[in-house]
């Protein structure tokens, strides 16, 4: 199994109650669908694809560096952390601008339902963005001891690390993408 | 350990799934109704694609990246159902 098993009860645990918020969403959207598809016309989808991108290729890093572990070279599994923690940051530097655009133009929390649902949704997923540099930052120290070097302490911050990922990628279509 | 050999398959495996999640979001672009002049109407077909598109970019992730095609059989069925639920879930709510 890839990292060990606690980590992976954790992101099970995750996964399902992000999926309860996903469909709690998908309910009040339906209670009102125009409102709703007139309020996602207002957020930049060029930016909500730039930082998808921006995501995907951090976990890309990241899956490598774990074959750089496995394959007993921590100095490139360090390099490549570094780089996908780097995309993870910017991902959330996007974000920050994406917001303060949002805010900006009138679309805060009380303004709509979408909004309420767009705030709490990314709010939540960007401190699991943050609370993923922490691990990776821990994967890091790991890897650089030489009497450590745990190949599942790697795999696990990494298993962590795509779940982040995987939540984004579901909460791009919802908000941004569907009809 | 691993040798060598298998490492190069495994990094091309896991670029591929990069690059397949990457083109399905650049796809993504032309479906969001954020840049469309008028007022976006909805569309079944756009969003039933959404959710398959959605369910093939999570089936990659989970099984490239969080390497669960190496994983036990619980966890494989465990991640599987999890996008299944979601997946059918979100269309029922959104259909009926």
């Amino acid at each position: 199994m890839p990292g060990d098993v606690h980590m992976w009860v954790m992101v099970l645990g995750d996964l399902a109650i992000f999926g309860a918020y996903f469909i709690i969403y998908m309910i009040y959207r339906t209670m009102a669908p125009q409102e709703f598809l007139a309020a996602q016309q207002h957020l930049n989808v060029t930016v909500g694809v730039v930082n998808t991108v921006v995501l995907l290729t951090s976990s890309w890093f990241i899956a490598r560096s774990v074959l750089a572990a496995r394959a007993g070279d921590p100095e490139r599994a360090v390099r490549l952390t570094y780089l996908g923690g780097a995309f993870g940051v910017a991902f959330i530097g996007i974000k920050g601008y994406e917001w303060s655009h949002a805010i900006a133009g009138g679309y805060t929390m009380p303004s709509s339902d979408f909004f309420m649902f767009y705030y709490m949704l990314t709010g939540v997923h960007v401190f699991h963005v943050a609370l993923g540099l922490l691990i990776l930052g821990i994967v890091v120290r790991e890897l650089r001891n030489p009497r450590k070097r745990r190949t599942s302490m790697v795999e696990s911050g990494a298993t962590y690390w795509h779940m982040v990922d995987l939540l984004w990628i579901v909460i791009f279509g919802l908000l941004y993408v569907m009809r | 350990m691993t040798t060598n050999a298998g490492t190069a398959n495994a990094t091309r495996a896991i670029t591929y799934a990069w690059l397949v999640l990457t083109a399905i979001t650049i796809v993504s672009w032309w479906l969001a109704p954020g840049h469309s002049g008028g007022v976006a109407v909805p569309n079944v077909a756009i969003t039933v694609a959404v959710v398959v598109l959605g369910f093939i970019k999570g089936r990659l992730i989970i099984r490239y990246f969080m390497e669960v095609r190496a994983a036990p059989r619980w966890l494989k069925l465990a991640t599987d159902a999890w996008l299944a639920v979601l997946g059918v879930s979100i269309l029922a709510v959104y259909l009926f």
